[in-house]
This record gives C-alpha cells, sequence and structure tokens, in this order.
C-alpha cells in the first residue's frame, strides 16, 4: 500500500517537472505561441460558423436546432482539446516507432506509455480548450438547460470518458506502427471523422453506421449519447448519472483495450538500426 | 530539367517503398468520403434542391472533391520547415538546383505516386458505393484541365510562402495549421461557400481559397453557367499571378537571409 502511494506520489513528481519543461519548450518560439493561439480559436470559430450556415440553408439537422447543436460542439471541442493535450502524441507515434525514438523510455523505470505522452506534454492544447469552453457556454444559454450541480458533475464524468475514448483511439491507431513498421499521418483523417461524427448527432447517418459507432469504434459516446442524455433528446437512454457512468465506463474500456495493444505491440519494437 | 526529371523519378521511388500506407490512406480516405455522402443525404432529406444544387450533385461534389484532394497535397511547407529548424537548409542551398524547384518536384513526384496508389481506388470506391460521378457537362473538360492545373499551382504557392515563413520564425508548425484550417474551411471542401451567407461568400470569392477546390468541383457539377465559371476562371488566373509574383519576391529576400541554428 504505502510503496504504492509512493509511487504515485513519483509519477505526479515527475508530472511536474514535465509540464514545466513543456511550458520552457512553449516558449522558445514566440511566433509559434502567437500562431497556435491564432490557429486553433480560427479553426473553430469557423467550424462553428460553418455549422451556423448549414442550420440557415437546411433548417434543422435531424430534428436538432441550433441551440442543441451548438450545445454538442462546444462538449464535443472540449474533449477533443483535452485529448489534444494529453494524447495528442499518439498521432505522431509511427514516428517514434520508426525513428527508434521508444529506446530513451524503455531505458528508464517509468512506464512507457506514461513517459510517451507526458515528455511531450501539449500545453498548446489550451488554445483549444478556450473556444471550446466558450462555444459550450454559449449552447447552454441557447439550448436552455438548468444548470445545477448536479449537470456539472454530470458534464465532468462524461468529459473524462470521452477524453479516454478519443486518446484511446489515438494509440490504437498509432499502435498499429509497431506492426506495420511505417508512419501515417493519421492525424488530420482522424480529426476529419471526429468532427463529422461528434459535432453533429450521429442519428443522421445510417442505422448501420450508427451501430459500429455504438458498439465497435465507440465515437458515439465521445458526445453524441451524453449530450442527448444532457438534452432529454430520447434515443431510449435515460437521463441522470447513469449516461455519464456508462461514458466513463466505454471511456475506461477504450483505454485499457488501447493500453494491451501498445503493450503488445512494444514487445515487437526492435529500434532503428544503425 | 534533366535534374528535375531526375528528383521526380526517386520521389516516386520513394513513395512506393511503405506499401501500409497506401491501404491506411485508402481506408481513411473512404470512410471520411462516405461518411460525407451520408451527411449531405441526411441534410437533403425533404428537400430535392437547396442553392441550385440536388443531392445527386453533391454526391458526386463530396467524390470527386475526395478525389482533388489527393492532387492536392503539399510537403513543401513542411519540408521548409524541418531544413531550417535542423539547419540543413545551408546544405540544400549548395546544391546545384534552384531550393523551390527541388521541392516542387519532390511534391509533383509524390502526387505522381499518389495518383495511382489513392485517387484511382478512391475514384472505384466512390462509383461504387456512392455512385458514379458523372461531369455534367463533358464540354467543360478543357476548362476542367485548366483549372485543376491553376488550383493546383495556387495550392503549391499558398503553401510554399507559409513554409517560407519559417527563415523569420525558424519554427511554422503552428502557421502550417493555420494554413491548413483556412484551406480546409475556407475553400469549399468540405461545405461549400454557396451554402454560406451570401455576404460571407462574396468575402471569400475575393480570396484565393475557393479557387484551389470549389471552382474546379463547380466546373465538374455544372453549377452555374458557363460565363459565370469563365468569370471565375479569371478571378482564378489573377490570383495565380499575384501569388507567383508574391512567392518570386520573397524567394528573392529570404534566401539572402538565411540563419543556421547550431552551426
Amino acid at each position: 500500500m504505502r510503496k504504492s502511494f509512493d509511487t504515485l506520489l513519483h509519477y505526479l513528481d515527475v508530472t511536474g517537472q514535465e509540464i514545466k519543461m513543456a511550458f520552457m519548450t512553449m516558449i522558445e518560439y514566440p511566433s509559434n505561441i502567437a500562431g497556435w493561439f491564432i490557429s486553433n480559436p480560427l479553426q473553430f470559430i469557423m467550424g462553428f460558423a460553418i455549422i451556423k450556415f448549414v442550420v440557415e440553408s437546411f433548417g434543422e439537422i435531424n430534428g436538432w436546432n441550433y441551440g442543441q447543436l451548438a450545445f454538442l460542439y462546444g462538449l464535443s471541442v472540449i474533449s477533443h482539446a483535452l485529448s489534444m493535450i494529453f494524447f495528442v502524441q499518439g498521432w505522431f507515434m509511427g514516428w517514434f516507432v520508426i525513428e527508434g525514438d521508444f529506446d530513451r523510455y524503455l531505458t528508464r523505470p517509468l512506464g512507457v506509455l506514461y513517459q510517451f505522452f507526458f515528455t511531450n506534454i501539449n500545453i498548446f492544447g489550451i488554445t483549444d480548450l478556450i473556444p471550446g469552453v466558450i462555444v459550450f457556454i454559449y449552447g447552454c444559454a441557447k439550448s436552455g438547460v438548468t444548470v445545477s450541480f448536479l449537470f456539472i458533475v454530470q458534464v465532468i464524468i462524461m468529459l473524462i470518458g470521452a477524453t479516454f475514448i478519443r486518446g484511446g483511439i489515438y494509440i490504437f491507431l498509432g499502435s498499429t506502427s509497431f506492426h506495420t513498421r511505417s508512419a501515417v499521418d493519421f492525424g488530420q483523417y482522424t480529426q476529419e471523422i471526429m468532427d463529422k461524427t461528434t459535432m453533429y448527432p450521429m442519428s443522421m447517418y445510417p442505422e448501420s453506421m450508427q451501430f459500429i459507432l455504438t458498439y465497435l469504434i465507440p465515437i458515439g459516446w465521445v458526445s453524441f449519447y451524453p449530450v442527448s442524455s444532457l438534452l432529454g433528446i430520447d434515443n431510449g437512454l435515460s437521463g441522470g448519472m447513469t449516461t455519464a457512468f456508462i461514458t466513463l465506463a466505454v471511456g475506461l474500456l477504450v483505454m485499457f483495450l488501447a493500453g494491451a495493444f501498445f503493450n503488445s505491440g512494444l514487445k515487437k519494437y526492435e529500434s532503428a538500426g544503425n | 530539367m534533366k535534374k528535375y526529371l531526375y528528383i521526380i523519378k526517386t520521389q516516386i521511388i520513394k513513395s512506393m517503398t511503405y506499401e501500409f500506407n497506401v491501404y491506411g490512406n485508402i481506408i481513411m480516405q473512404t470512410i471520411i468520403m462516405i461518411t460525407s455522402a451520408y451527411f449531405w443525404r441526411a441534410l437533403y432529406t425533404g428537400r430535392s434542391v437547396v442553392d441550385g444544387v440536388d443531392v445527386g450533385s453533391m454526391q458526386t461534389y463530396i467524390i470527386i472533391s475526395s478525389a482533388l484532394s489527393v492532387l492536392l497535397i503539399t510537403n513543401v511547407e513542411r519540408r521548409i520547415g524541418s531544413s531550417v529548424e535542423k539547419g540543413s537548409v545551408a546544405t540544400d542551398m549548395m546544391k546545384p538546383i534552384n531550393l523551390f524547384g527541388m521541392f516542387l518536384a519532390e511534391d509533383i513526384g509524390s502526387i505522381i505516386a499518389l495518383i495511382f496508389q489513392n485517387m484511382l481506388p478512391i475514384l472505384l470506391i466512390g462509383s461504387l458505393m456512392i455512385k458514379l460521378p458523372v461531369m455534367a457537362d463533358i464540354r467543360d473538360l478543357p476548362m476542367l484541365v485548366i483549372s485543376v492545373i491553376e488550383s493546383f499551382l495556387i495550392n503549391w504557392l499558398i503553401a510554399a510562402l507559409f513554409g517560407m515563413m519559417a527563415f523569420t520564425t525558424i519554427n511554422n508548425n503552428a502557421l502550417i495549421q493555420v494554413k491548413k484550417h483556412l484551406i480546409r474551411l475556407l475553400s469549399g471542401s468540405i461545405i461549400p461557400i454557396w451554402f454560406f451567407p451570401k455576404s460571407v461568400s462574396k468575402v471569400l470569392s475575393a480570396l484565393p481559397f475557393v479557387y484551389i477546390y470549389q471552382l474546379p468541383l463547380s466546373i465538374y457539377i455544372g453549377k452555374g453557367d458557363r460565363t459565370e465559371m469563365i468569370f471565375q476562371m479569371r478571378i482564378q488566373f489573377i490570383w495565380l499571378v499575384i501569388l507567383s509574383a508574391l512567392f518570386f519576391y520573397a524567394q528573392s529576400r529570404i534566401t539572402r537571409k538565411v540563419m543556421v541554428q547550431g552551426g
């Protein structure tokens, strides 16, 4: 018991140091900070504007009105931002594999996956978080939900679950590089698929696709089911805490499976020959 | 010229090395394409024509947009970025060949490989799973070819100009993202700007981005009459000239102020 407590403290200490270093790397190139503070909010402001234009041209999307879509978009961007902060490295795992960069992590006494994500923790993800929170608050006001203590707790639990689902998918896709020995830039594609499936109501897609997105690749749990439950949109799910905990459970399951897949891949890792 | 052809050839061979990349890209692009097709089908439920375009044309638009996106992959911005950051720009500039000519040849090489590895499979999958993307009016074909070539050049020049900013900022990762999002959202590659409010689409048609994706795609699906298309192609050409002028100006300025990190 005491030993595991010490380990935990050690990890927290290292995490603190990593974040400190990440801040230092962040201020290395001042133009870069400016660039991120422009590019990420720009992306989401334009993305949100496009949803508004689509609603103006086409009316309600599958029975979802503008306020509900704003709510969905906001929650989706927040979980995207959190996954960017903690798990974005999964997108680049392929390059770490083919360039042999895992050697460094394997020789150290901490968990490889932990080191992989926290050595390169992406503080710039905050620039995604800010527009996400703004749109979410706007969506709360527009969709007319009552913000209570229970609501906030539900949102937080759902966000943790959603972030784990996204992170797990990145790890899973990245880990394929161990088996294929090649680096594919899945990042852009993953983001595009995620945008289409989490920023619009999933019920607009055909049944077969909804089935896949619910059970096989549980992207539906990132935003669609949680938001339906929060806004009381009928899709056979009960409201209250149940959906929040299902989301969290799905997140933990995806994370666990992705971690197992990563570890099995790591056994095949054989560095870069030189 | 022979030097550039040699670079193109080397790049084609390089692109063929990793087989899995090819399958991975095709699978991901297929998923995106099919999702988009369903997306438009769902938006069009209960409506036959919105802003002069029906659902069939919109699906053709999506398939051709996915295929066109293969031609518009550039690596020049990352290439400049990494060669400035690592300092290998010094050795690159010593080569008896124009630096940007080399980057252009590399990009052309990768695209030639990608046409066979990605573009044709995507067109085939799209025709089988969504619908056969038939061109609206085959007589517009010469216009289509010219506008695609111009859109490739505009896209490349924008990428190169963003890449050149690395010479002053050293690290251009964030700027590359700015460029990526501008093109992704403002070019009509995902949602055509004719669905935007009038004032917004007027502003956007003055910018170069819509002439990268939307113009060739509109010609393909036959949106608008011929005079309108020719008018838009003129604007496209003007943008090509402006961007080329900017590019050559920046090129002559930038190579003078190279700073190599770490010596």
